[in-house]
C-alpha cells in the first residue's frame, strides 16, 4: 500500500465525518490564525514605527542636532540649544546641499469667535506635508514665498476646524494663535496612521516655519535639516558640516549628526516588537499544544471506535506499520489541514485589521511556513500514541469487539 | 494443508484457567471440504482465529502449507492472512463507509495490486458470485446475502488456497443461506479448500466431511456422516 492510497484512505475517513474532524483541528486552526495575524500585526506595526521615522524625504536628509539632545544627562550652562540663523548660512555653503531646513513643534491655543482649542503646532518649509505625513484636502498648502515672507496663514487638521467653526466655508476664516490673527488658507488631513498622532489626538494646525518663529521666539531650534543632491554621500557631507559648526561658529563639540541616534533608535523599536511579537506568539503556540491535546483525545476515541475495522484491516492482511501509519497519516492530515485553514483566516484577519487600523500588517512567508511545519509536527507528536495503540491491538478482540 | 496436533488454547478468568480448545488434532487435505459443526460456546471462532493465523495456540503445533506457523514474524503473518487465506465472518464485517468494490479491493490493496488491476478484479469478482450491478452500493445499502457474497469476494480477491467461514449463514434466512453454500460448494468444485464452521446440521451436511466438536474437544469417529 503506498502512501498515495493512504493519503486518500485517510482522506475519505476524514470526509466521512466532517463535523467531528473539523472540531477537532479547530484548535489547531485558532492557534494558528491567532499566530499568523499577531506577527502580521508586530511586523506591520514596526514597519509603521519605523516609516514615521524614515519617510522617504527624509531618506537624503542629515538630522543635526545640538549634542546635548542626543546624550542623557542634563545640558551644560554653556551648551547650545538652539541653531543660529550664521549656523543655516553656513550649513548652506556647502556643496551638495539642496536645502536646509528647520521644523518646529509645539503646543498652541487656537481661537476663533470666543472658542478655544489646544491643537498641536506643527512648522516647517514648504513641503512640511512630505515630512509631517499629511495631505490637503481642501484650500492649498503655503508656498516657499509664504514662508520667505513670514506670512501669517495656517492650515488646520479637519476636526480642529470642526471645533472652530460651526459652518462652511471654514478656509478663508481668521483665527487667533499666539494673540496674533492668522488666515486659514487650507484644510490637512493628518495620515490616517500616525502612531504619535494616536497619542497626541488628530488636533493640528501646520504654519510656515517663518511664522511660527514670530509667534513664539522662545521656542528653540532644536534641529537643522540639511537636505542633500541625489549622489551624494550623505554621511561625508554630514560630518563635514557638523565639523564646520562646530570648529567655525561655535568653537566646540557642540553638534552632532544624528543618523547613529535614529538607527540606534530603529533598533530598539524593532526589538520592542520582536519581544512583544514573541511573548503573544508564545501564547498563542501554548493555544497549539492545547489544540493538539485535543486531536490526541479524539484520536483515542477513534481507535475504540473503530476497533472492529482495524480487526478486519489485520484479517485481510494489513501489517502493524500499515495500521500505524493509517492512523498517523489521519492525525497529521487533520492537524495540517487545520493549519492550512488557519493560515487562510489568519491571512484574512491581517487583511482585515490593516483595513481597520491602517497599520501596514504583512503576512510573512516565514510565519507560514513555521506554521504549517509546527502543525504537521504536533499532528505526529499526537498521533503516534494512538497509531501505536491501533497497531498493537489483538486482532482477536478487535473482531469480537461489537 | 492444515495440520494441528495437541493444539490447546487456555484463558485465564480470575485465578481460575479456561480451557476453550483442548489438544486438538485435525488434519485437512488440500482441496477438502469440512465443516466443523457444534454448539455455540464449544470454541468453534477460536479453532478458526487459530487456523486463520489471527491467534496462537497456548501449546501444541500448526503447520499451515508445512510451515510451523510460530515461527512466522508478525509481517510473515500478515502475508498469509493477505494472500493464502480468505476469511468469511457471520456479521459479512464489511467496512461500513466503503463501496462493495471497495470493500473487495481491500486485500489487494494490501498486496500492492495496481489500481487498474484492482478495479479489473474487484468487479470480476462481484460478477461471479451476481452482484455486478451494486458494486457501487454501500454495506447498508444491501441485503444480507447481499452482504456475504460480497464478503466471499473480497475473500477471494488474493486468489487464497484456503477459505475459512465462521458461522456464513448464522445471520442468514434459511433459503438466502442456502445459495451460499451453493457459492462454497462451487468454489470447492473449483479445487479451493473450504473450513466451513457452524453449529447447524443441515448446513454441515452438505460438507464432504464433518468434524464434530464439544466443549473444546473434536468428538472422534465422526468423520463419515457428510454427503457421498
Ligand atoms: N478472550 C477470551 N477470554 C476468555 N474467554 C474467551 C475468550 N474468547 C473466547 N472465550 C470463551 O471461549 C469459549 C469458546 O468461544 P468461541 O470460540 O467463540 O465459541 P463458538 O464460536 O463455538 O461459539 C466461550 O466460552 C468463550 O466465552
Ligand atoms: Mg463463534
Amino acid at each position: 500500500m503506498n502512501l498515495g492510497e493512504m493519503l486518500l484512505s485517510a482522506w475519505t475517513a476524514i470526509r466521512s465525518n466532517k463535523l467531528r474532524s473539523f472540531l477537532t483541528m479547530l484548535g489547531i486552526l485558532i492557534g494558528v490564525s491567532a499566530i499568523i495575524t499577531i506577527v502580521a500585526l508586530g511586523q506591520g506595526g514596526q514597519a509603521a514605527v519605523i516609516a514615521t521615522i524614515e519617510s522617504p524625504r527624509l531618506q537624503n536628509t542629515i538630522q543635526i542636532l545640538p549634542k546635548e539632545t542626543l546624550e542623557p544627562g542634563l545640558p551644560q550652562p554653556d551648551q547650545i540649544l538652539s541653531f543660529s540663523d550664521q549656523d543655516f548660512q553656513l550649513a548652506r555653503q556647502f556643496s551638495g546641499v539642496e536645502d536646509v531646513y528647520y521644523t518646529l513643534y509645539g503646543q498652541a491655543t487656537v481661537a476663533s469667535d470666543g472658542r478655544v482649542v489646544n491643537a498641536e503646532l506643527d512648522a516647517g518649509p514648504q513641503y512640511l506635508n512630505e515630512i509631517a505625513h499629511f495631505t490637503v484636502v481642501q484650500g492649498r498648502m503655503f508656498t516657499d514665498a509664504d514662508v520667505l515672507a513670514h506670512r501669517r496663514v495656517v492650515l488646520l487638521s479637519p476636526s480642529l476646524a470642526e471645533k472652530l467653526f460651526t459652518g462652511a466655508p471654514r478656509v478663508g476664516q481668521t483665527v487667533q494663535i499666539g494673540g496674533q490673527p492668522l488666515q486659514v488658507i487650507g484644510i490637512a488631513a493628518p495620515a490616517q496612521f500616525n502612531l504619535l498622532g494616536s497619542f497626541l489626538g488628530t488636533d493640528y494646525v501646520y504654519m510656515p516655519a517663518t511664522t511660527c518663529r514670530d509667534l513664539f521666539p522662545w521656542w528653540s531650534i532644536s534641529e537643522m535639516d540639511v537636505e542633500v543632491k541625489p549622489g551624494i554621500d550623505k554621511v561625508d557631507l554630514g560630518n563635514r558640516i557638523v565639523t564646520a559648526l562646530n570648529i567655525r561658529v561655535h568653537d566646540s563639540n557642540a553638534f552632532e549628526e544624528s543618523t547613529r541616534f535614529y538607527a540606534g533608535l530603529e533598533q530598539t523599536i524593532g526589538q520592542v516588537t520582536r519581544i512583544l511579537t514573541l511573548v503573544i506568539g508564545s501564547i498563542a503556540g501554548i493555544a497549539l499544544v492545547v489544540g493538539g491535546v485535543g486531536v490526541m483525545n479524539i484520536m483515542l476515541v477513534s481507535v475504540t471506535e473503530r476497533t472492529q475495522e482495524i480487526g478486519i484491516r489485520v484479517s485481510l492482511g494489513a501489517t502493524q506499520r500499515v495500521i500505524l501509519l493509517q492512523f498517523l497519516i489521519e492525525s497529521v492530515l487533520i492537524t495540517l489541514i487545520g493549519g492550512v485553514l488557519g493560515v487562510l483566516l489568519g491571512v484574512m484577519g491581517s487583511l482585515v485589521l490593516r483595513a481597520v487600523t491602517g497599520l501596514p500588517t504583512t503576512v510573512s512567508g516565514w510565519a507560514i511556513a513555521v506554521s504549517l511545519v509546527f502543525s504537521t509536527f504536533i499532528g505526529l507528536v499526537c498521533g503516534i500514541y494512538p497509531a501505536n495503540k491501533a497497531a498493537r491491538l489483538n486482532p482477536i478482540d478487535a473482531l469480537r469487539y461489537e | 494443508m492444515i495440520e494441528l496436533s495437541g493444539v490447546t488454547k487456555r484463558y485465564r478468568s480470575g485465578e481460575e484457567w479456561l480451557t476453550v480448545l483442548d489438544d486438538i488434532h485435525l488434519t485437512v487435505a488440500a482441496g477438502e471440504f469440512v465443516s466443523i459443526m457444534g454448539p455455540s460456546g464449544s470454541g468453534k471462532s477460536t479453532l478458526m482465529h487459530i487456523l486463520g493465523c489471527l491467534d496462537v495456540p497456548t501449546s501444541g503445533s500448526y503447520r499451515l502449507f508445512g510451515r510451523p506457523i510460530e515461527r512466522l514474524s508478525a509481517q510473515e503473518l500478515a502475508r498469509v492472512r493477505n494472500q493464502e487465506i480468505g476469511f468469511v465472518f457471520q456479521n459479512f464485517h464489511l467496512l461500513p463507509r466503503m463501496t462493495a468494490q471497495k470493500n473487495v479491493e481491500l486485500p489487494m490493496m494490501y498486496a500492492g495490486v495496481p489500481r487498474r488491476e484492482r478495479h479489473r478484479r474487484a468487479l470480476e469478482l462481484l460478477g461471479q458470485v451476481g452482484l455486478a450491478d451494486r458494486a457501487h452500493h454501500l454495506p447498508n445499502e444491501l441485503s444480507g446475502g447481499q452482504k456475504q457474497r460480497v464478503a466471499i469476494a473480497r475473500a477471494l480477491a488474493n486468489r487464497p488456497a484456503l477459505l475459512l467461514a465462521d458461522e456464513p449463514t448464522g445471520a442468514l434466512d434459511s433459503a438466502t443461506g442456502q445459495e451460499i453454500i451453493d457459492l462454497f460448494l462451487s468454489l470447492n468444485a473449483d479445487g479451493m479448500t473450504v473450513v466451513l464452521i457452524t453449529h447447524d446440521p443441515d448446513v454441515a451436511r452438505r460438507a464432504r466431511r464433518i468434524v464434530r466438536i464439544q466443549d473444546g474437544r473434536l468428538v472422534t469417529g465422526a468423520g463419515e456422516e457428510g454427503r457421498p
